[in-house]
């Protein structure tokens, strides 16, 4: 819709598909200059040791289709799959992904100014945030729109760009307390690959996300999880999660919770109300607990099958 | 400059980057099939293929298709039909078209890996699902989109040409369809229009010259109303024309304006503060917009608040009284309750759009509408041009749904400007202006007390209605319980409450799905409390004959026969199943006219009516090739232009029922005439012998009327004259104000729907839907199908996703985008049965009345009653969210 106000943005934005960005263009809420990405990594390649290299350029599709990865990383594979539609996914990157503005309706509107786009407060703390944050870690409300991160969260994976190497997901995307930004990437500063480390084999990981519809739509909630469950007992348990903070987080209560005790859906239940340990919704998101709760529940019992 | 490759052909791209591909593809290449709706990659309607892979053209860079190799809606199956063009065709997968295109392609790639990989072997829904996923379909085609996908990778269409139902089905899976937003003149000037920024201002300078100053601009007109009021967010306030759609943004936003904002106020219970700022002064009044179809019963004002509105309460004190005394007597029968009503939006896939061209003193203007006809005369009227000089066209439209049956801004400005211009002027809205000021079903509280007697039946019943109309009134959501459950009094009370926000419009049944969705559950709960089946219960309250013997076919089903109480539900998934019931109006347009001729040996029938999806080129083949012995296809149906015999609008389920009885009479006159001009007799013993006789025929003209109705049996009441009096006086106002009359008998619809509730994550499925329909004979069988799953998708929609969000301080409309305005996908649809009862419809001339409506009002309380079935909880507000649900489950264990 056209109105005459235009936000005023002179930072030059790095454009790869473009899935983010032409949306973003089209409405004039990014109209500074813009600088395609000429050529760069795709693919995915394997080190001796079983890491695996994913190129920046890597197609969500390509990602989501990979038997080796899906093998390997199911984790991984998981959450790629669940991305948007198979056309997005078919044009969509991984360093995209992970560098992709906020998808709060207030950030995308060109009519209203926000943190995000150098206003001096965030409209929707006080306005309609139904799809807000529930761990209120900065002045901005918005969840961080990053299925990938939270995978790479979960996985531990390093990002490398032209500049930076070995950077982790929290490095990369900050700690929720500027709410200005969406990453902490320097401006120009690109993503060149992501390296997931070799993992121990027997584990099992899965990613889901909680929607209203069936398909195809932003994560309210979403989880990737990690276990490795010997003699029927939780070894290691990692969880990540999206949709509750400004930054994919990991629910170290719960796994704390979970280490060591009997992969029975007992035990999961109780320790599943641990994943919303400090947790601060605001006024509209409390309902965000109760399906982090029944995610983390849901996908434990699962692997724990 | 680099190139790429498009269905075969090298063709240049443009060196600009930020040209995307969607618009390289249909405004330089004129490849139009290729639709763009949403611009955000959601509903896949702009789908194309990127070396075999399917994308989406409205993200992806023009430049980086550079050495690619891409194919298009129209290069697919290389000049012959694909298999799963035929597939679409031969299973109605399609009902207005305008995603058809996105679809075909995306599910040719789907049918190439398939085939690949599985041969023939039969996709399960969930595949289908899984690979459709990127795809929106408004109409809620998807029923047939299942069939098509599953039968054409099974091979079954890998052979001849199949026979569509819908007659222009071949032009809708090719893209060959051209919508208005496809329209093309020589040196047509794009248009775009200003809009306020705020939600209550008046507009103290409006300067225009710089935006004339801008090069590529051609015209700049003002648009704003005489008071200079802008009252909610994107209140029109000028349009620009340039060459291009880039030279006209960079005008309006050269255009200065200097406002002095006001106070505004936003939403339902904003408004109805004492102290809340006022929309319309008393003077102003009557500047309010009206979201009926009709002509609202006059009433006061107290600030926001337009109402009380209750022409149809029966005995309204008495009923007060009774009620007051049972709550006094804390009547345990007495079911009292508050439910709530999002707002709706119709999101259309095409864009409310106009094109006007002058040909010296003629106009013809294309235009996304619901009624060519009644649009030619309100142009007439506005702009005093002789009705003859005035030409709207509209071949295809992509969606109605109500938002679409008034003269727009956007017909109003590109008029005014290709005037100005001298030059065709095209205005597509943007899916930011479509999803936020093209109208929508408005939100309400609703305020119902429900009151059984001893013996067992209805003896009172009050719903107050508030309705959050925006800038605008007439909303009748109560007063529509009038028609359904006599009771001994009722009290029907509506209220529009006016706030900054745009203004509210008739949407597929305007009123019926909120009041079903109240009354609906008040008579489910009253069921659970006399322990009566709920349906048993509707069968004694509700005496309507089309009902009756829809509840005794709803009786019979095996999931209601197997349905367990409430209390028998436990752990993470729960089971649920709900009834409700609902009923339209049987509306038709007097004056209603079809010609037929026989010109060069084959039948046209023309009328100036159009064909927004809901299949009205199809009803009137049908009719009059049976009548012939023909295949519809051998009719020729010309509709969509406005110099055609004046046909009815697309509104109120009233088409069927207006054009079917003058084709019967004009084909009982093409007979006579054919007879008398017949040269020789039949070959005798011939078995195609209307086919010779049309062959021999010398060319015939004739046209015919909308006759009136036989009298109806005594049992089949008039909705008049049940409304005793205040019924005369509506009846005689529709047809002298809106020249539509309201006939005998009610279109009924009784639908039972069984749903899946995840606990734990607060999701609701829809597994199974059995839509009962009683709307007379079917006068085309596959597409009243196709309407009936349309409206229960769409009802599905209402209950569980769809809701207009605000934001409470500005009025901006945030939910302006298909990420965040939710209509069902494929996988959001159930299996369906519909059962059609075709009696009850034998006084009107052919036995047919209209689908659209009716079929969505019940099906979002029997979704509320399902779930309340499955988990214990009603649920008194919609959408059914995961947010909603969750809170719900937690008030109950609170509890």
């Amino acid at each position: 819709m056209n109105v005459t106000s235009t936000p005023a943005q002179a930072v030059a934005e790095l454009r790869a598909a473009g899935t983010d960005l032409s949306e973003r263009r089209r409405s004039g809420v990014s109209t500074g200059p813009l600088i395609d990405i000429a050529s760069g990594r795709y693919g995915i390649s394997w080190g001796d040791d079983g890491t695996a290299t994913l190129g920046a350029l890597t197609t969500i599709a390509a990602i989501a289709a990979d038997a080796r990865l899906g093998a390997a990383y199911p984790g991984i594979a998981a959450s790629a799959q669940g991305i948007a539609t198979p056309q997005v996914r078919n044009l969509a990157t991984l360093g995209g992904n992970l560098a992709q503005r906020s998808r709060c309706w207030y950030f995308r509107n060109p009519g209203i100014d926000c943190l995000k786009k150098g206003g001096s407060n965030c409209p929707a703390r006080s306005g309609n945030h139904l799809y807000g944050v529930a761990f209120d870690l900065g002045p901005c409300v918005a969840p961080h729109p990053s299925t990938m991160a939270v995978a790479l969260l979960a996985y531990d994976a390093r990002i490398t760009t032209e500049r930076r190497d070995g950077l982790t997901i929290t490095e990369l995307l900050g700690d929720g307390s500027n709410g200005r930004a969406d990453h902490a990437l320097l401006p120009g500063e690109m993503i060149t690959k992501i390296v997931l480390p070799a993992l121990q084999t027997g584990e099992h990981a899965t990613y889901k996300r909680a929607i209203s519809r069936t398909h195809a739509e932003w994560a309210l909630v979403e989880v990737c999880a990690r276990v490795e469950i010997v003699d029927g007992t939780f070894r290691f348990v990692r969880l990540a999660a999206g949709g509750i903070a400004p930054v994919p987080l990991r629910l170290t209560a719960c796994e704390r919770t979970l280490q060591g005790m009997s992969a029975n859906a007992a035990v999961i239940a109780e320790a599943a109300k641990q994943a919303t340990s400090g947790a601060n919704p605001l006024p509209m998101t409390g309902y965000k607990l109760d399906l982090l709760q029944g995610l983390v529940r849901d996908i434990l019992e699962r692997l724990a099958a | 400059m680099s190139t790429t490759t498009i269905n075969g052909r090298v063709e240049s791209l443009p060196d600009d980057p930020e040209a995307l591909l969607v618009d390289v593809i249909r405004d330089r290449l004129n490849l139009t099939g290729t639709k763009l709706v949403c611009g955000s990659g959601v509903c896949g309607a702009c789908t194309v293929l990127l070396d075999g892979e399917p994308v989406v053209s409205c993200l992806l860079p023009a430049g980086a298709t550079a050495g690619k190799k891409l194919t298009t809606i129209e290069g697919i199956g290389d000049g012959k039909l694909h298999p799963i063009q035929k597939a679409f065709m031969a299973h109605d997968a399609l009902q207005c078209g305008f995603c058809t295109p996105g679809f075909v392609v995306e599910a040719t790639a789907f049918h190439r890996r398939w085939r690949a990989a599985q041969g023939t072997a039969i996709p399960s829904r969930e595949e289908i699902a899984a690979a459709l996923s990127g795809h929106l379909c408004r109409c809620g085609a998807y029923e047939g989109i299942y069939r098509a996908v599953a039968a054409a990778c099974a091979g079954r269409f890998d052979g001849d040409d199949p026979i569509a139902p819908r007659v222009e089905a071949y032009d809708k899976v090719t893209g060959l369809a051209r919508y208005t937003v496809d329209i093309r003149h020589e040196g047509q000037l794009e248009g775009v229009i200003l809009r306020a920024p705020v939600a209550h201002a008046r507009i103290t300078d409006l300067d225009l010259a710089p935006a004339r100053a801008v090069p590529g601009v051609a015209a700049v007109v003002s648009l704003l109303a005489d008071d200079q009021m802008v009252r909610f967010v994107g209140t029109p306030i000028a349009a620009v024309a340039a060459k291009d759609r880039r030279s006209a943004l960079e005008a309006i936003a050269a255009i200065k304006l200097n406002r002095e904002e006001l106070a505004a106020v936003i939403g339902l219970d904003a408004a109805r503060r004492e102290d809340a700022p006022v929309v319309f002064e008393k003077k102003d009044r009557k500047r309010a917009g009206n979201v009926s179809e009709l002509n609202g019963a006059p009433t006061s004002w107290k600030g926001n608040v337009h109402g009380p509105s209750a022409p149809f309460s029966q005995k309204g004190k008495r009923a007060r009284r009774l009620l007051a005394e049972a709550r006094e007597a804390c009547d345990p029968l007495l079911i009292e309750e508050t439910f709530r009503v999002s707002t709706q939006q119709h999101a259309c896939l095409e864009p409310h759009a106009a094109v006007a061209r002058f040909d010296g003193d003629r106009l013809t203007v294309h235009v996304s509408t619901q009624a060519v006809h009644d649009t030619m005369e309100k142009i007439a009227k506005r702009y005093k041009l002789p009705r003859d000089k005035v030409r709207v066209i509209a071949d295809h439209v992509g969606g109605g749904f109500g938002s679409k049956g008034s003269l727009g801004v956007e017909t109003i400005a590109a008029i005014e400007l290709a005037r100005a211009a001298k030059a065709p002027v095209r205005i597509a809205f943007d899916r930011e202006e479509e999803l936020s000021v093209t109208g929508y079903r408005p939100a309400a509280e609703l305020k119902l007390s429900l009151l059984p007697s001893v013996q067992g039946g209805l003896k009172a019943l009050s719903l107050t209605a508030f309705a959050d109309t925006g800038v605008a009134v007439n909303s009748m959501i109560a007063g529509l319980a009038r028609l359904i459950y006599p009771a001994q009094a009722k009290e029907l009370v509506d209220f529009d409450v006016l706030s900054n926000l745009p203004p509210g419009s008739p949407f597929r049944g305007p009123g019926g799905p909120p009041m079903a969705f109240a009354l609906e559950q008040a008579v489910d709960e009253a069921a659970l409390r006399m322990k009566v089946d709920p349906i048993d219960l509707r069968k004694r309250w509700d005496p309507d004959p089309n009902r009756q013997r829809l509840y005794d076919w709803a009786s019979g089903l095996d999931v209601w026969r197997n349905r367990e109480p409430a209390s028998s539900r436990s752990g993470r998934y729960r089971r649920g199943v709900g009834v409700a019931s609902g009923y339209w109006l049987y509306i038709w347009q007097p004056g209603s006219s079809i010609e037929l001729a026989i010109k060069d040996a084959r039948i046209i029938a023309s009328c100036a009516v159009q064909d927004i999806g809901t299949g009205t080129r199809s009803v009137i083949a049908n009719t009059v090739a049976k009548a012939f012995d023909l295949e519809p296809q051998d009719i020729e149906v010309r509709i969509g232009h406005s110099n055609l015999p004046e046909g009815p609008g697309s509104g109120g389920s009233r088409v069927t029922a207006s054009i079917v009885p003058p084709t019967l009479l004009a084909i009982e006159k093409l007979k006579m005439e054919m007879e008398r001009t017949r040269a020789r007799p039949p070959i005798a013993g011939s078995n195609a012998p209307w086919r010779e006789l049309i062959a021999a025929s010398p060319d015939l003209v004739v046209s015919a009327r909308r006759p009136p109705d036989s009298k109806a049996p005594a049992d089949i009441k008039s909705p008049v004259r049940q409304l005793g009096l205040m019924g005369l006086v509506f009846g005689w106002m529709l047809r002298n104000f809106n020249n539509i009359v309201v006939g005998a008998g009610m279109p009924s619809s009784v639908q039972v729907m069984e749903v899946e509730v995840d606990t734990w994550l607060g999701h609701v499925r829809v597994l199974n839907a059995y839509v009962g329909l009683a709307i007379g004979k079917l006068a085309a069988p596959t597409l009243a199908r196709s309407q009936a799953a349309g409206a229960l998708i769409q009802g599905i929609g209402y209950a569980l996703y769809e809701t207009r969000e605000t934001d409470p301080s500005t009025g901006q409309v945030l939910s302006a985008s298909m990420d965040d305005y939710r209509i069902p996908g494929i996988a959001d649809m159930p299996r369906l049965e519909v059962h059609f009862d075709e009696t009850g419809f034998d006084h009107v001339p052919g036995g047919s009345v209209g689908a659209g409506e009716v079929a969505t009002v019940p099906t979002s309380p029997a979704i509320a009653n399902a779930i309340c079935n499955a988990i214990g909880v009603r649920l008194t507000e919609i959408p059914f969210r995961p947010d909603r649900l969750v809170a719900a489950l937690k008030g109950r264990a609170a509890a």
